[in-house]
């Protein structure tokens, strides 16, 4: 589906991401894990358009086979903060990609309507982000960004405001409903619980200059998710980032 | 009650100001010719209440047509430098420069280019109220936090699109405490104007009146040009209230 060839990002002479290429596919959920300063957060930034404008991107992309450039409607991104717009309403945030896509307003309020019970955010259409708790605010999140109905979702960190007990419930939440579509995600975590809890595949990035150093399938049912029968990938992972990071 | 509470202080001090001044006036002998007893200032301001209800509505109509204009003018202003970073980066440093003019001191230029008229005024209001309103603007514009940006630009948003949709309400409180700075200067820079060159207006009544040795109309002018400042202002807290999604949504329910 989607496919980055030979990506190298620049910041002046110094190079933050090196000859990486990657391949999203259809109905999976990728985790990129890595240390700080990798450049996981600058490849998904390059992927949604809005790179730093200090930092020089060199390489392609195509979407089934057609080469794209970014932004891109087929690809949704929901940063590393929630960025509900404190000025609009939850209903109004979260139809704020229907109508930059061009989408009536009264018909992009009820699409995304339809949307808020499965998100647990019932009865709260018309309160400010403010007013809602930290896992609501970040369903509001999910919400804006799945509604779009982009074939790619670009999720740079979700849960890193959250408590752990919030996380942990958000975590099998997000996984149901990626579920609902047959999309391509690409998730952003520094924690290697929650790739492998999640991921149908664990991408590992190194620093220095950034790129991919291993690809880890984890092909087991969500149900099967057990700590022992993820404990052999975690600790084969933990060595991994540990090396990387040494 | 939390209003309450919070005039409560002020209007203690106040009386205590009056007090005393009224105290020492009618203890000391002072002349009323240098210094009024606030009674004095009270009596003058009834006996004289048509001559300066005159004056004031001059004076009101032209502070309230110049700054009307100048948050239109600051406004188009803003909204140019922010779509032109080379406009900016030259409007800038002169609009800061331009701030080191006294411009009151311009008034009586004002009055011998223009003349006696509402122009010179209404553009002397437009130059002193101007300059705070488009720098709390685009300062406003500039706080606008990237990952807002970064997430309307990945929706595929134009330039004007993030500025409608982001910018423009992120800019909501800082306009309003630029209108708030600017609308205290207003009432000021028009007595200025008239106190350089009119027919009418609390600036020639104020002129008037010091000339006829009568500093309890003096005093009255004044008291009324603040009491307009503090309309002015409380306006503006009503609007910023009204406009306020919030406070509609509160006062609905």
């Amino acid at each position: 589906m989607l496919e980055v060839q030979a990506l190298t990002i620049r910041a002046g002479a110094d190079t933050l991401v090196k000859d990486l290429s990657l391949r999203l596919e259809e109905g999976s959920l990728t985790c990129l894990i890595g240390p700080s300063g990798c450049g996981k957060s600058s490849l998904v930034k390059w992927l949604a358009g809005v790179l730093a404008p200090d930092l020089h991107a060199e390489g392609a992309a195509t979407i089934d086979g057609t080469p794209v450039t970014f932004p891109h409607r087929d690809i949704a991104y929901q940063p590393q903060q929630d960025t509900l717009f404190p000025w609009l309403t939850t209903a109004e945030n979260a139809c704020l990609g229907l109508e930059i896509g061009g989408m009536d307003r009264r018909a992009a309020r009820d699409r995304v309507k339809a949307l808020f019970p499965a998100f647990g955010l019932e009865g709260h259409e018309e309160s400010f982000p403010d007013q809602l708790s930290g896992g609501m605010r970040q369903r509001a999140a999910f919400l804006r960004t799945i509604v779009q109905d982009a074939r790619v979702l670009l999720l740079d960190e979700p849960f890193s405001a959250l408590d752990a007990v919030t996380r942990l419930h958000m975590q099998d939440w997000l996984v149901e409903r990626l579920a609902e579509r047959p999309r391509a995600a690409l998730m952003v975590t520094h924690d290697l619980f929650e790739a492998t809890q999640m991921a149908d595949r664990v991408l590992v990035m190194a620093s220095g200059p950034g790129r991919l150093v291993a690809d880890i399938p984890i092909p087991m049912p969500s149900a099967e998710r057990s700590e022992t029968a993820l404990a052999e990938i975690r600790s084969k992972l933990k060595l991994m980032l540990l090396k990387e990071t040494s | 009650m939390t209003s309450a509470r919070y005039l409560f202080p002020a209007l203690v001090l106040l009386t205590a100001f009056l007090a005393t001044w009224e105290g020492y006036v009618a203890l000391s002998d002072a002349s009323p010719l240098v210094l009024p007893a606030p009674s004095d200032v009270l009596n003058g301001l009834w006996v004289e209440r048509h001559a300066i209800a005159r004056h004031t509505s001059a004076t009101l109509g032209v502070a309230v047509v110049g700054f009307s204009l100048s948050v239109v003018f600051a406004f188009v202003v803003s909204v140019i430098l922010h779509f032109s970073g080379w406009l900016r980066r030259g409007m800038m440093p002169l609009l800061v420069a331009s701030q080191t003019v006294p411009i009151v001191a311009l008034a009586p230029l004002m009055v011998l280019w223009f003349g006696f008229g509402l122009l010179p005024k209404v553009l002397l209001v437009i130059l002193v109220t101007f300059f705070p309103m488009v720098v709390s603007l685009t300062t406003g514009y500039a706080s606008l936090p990237r990952a807002f940006r970064d997430q309307l630009v990945s929706m595929g948003a134009t330039r004007w699109m993030v500025f409608r949709r982001a910018t423009l309400p992120s800019a909501r409180a800082q306009f309003f405490s630029g209108l708030r700075i600017s609308a205290t200067y207003a009432i000021v820079a028009t007595i200025f104007a008239e106190y350089a060159g009119a027919r009418r207006g609390l600036g020639i009544y104020i002129l008037a009146a010091k000339n006829n040795f009568r500093a309890d109309l003096v005093l009255s002018a004044v008291l009324v040009s603040a009491c307009l400042t503090l309309a002015l202002l409380a306006a503006i807290y009503g609007i910023e209230r009204m406009t306020s999604r919030r406070y509609r949504r509160e006062t609905d329910a």
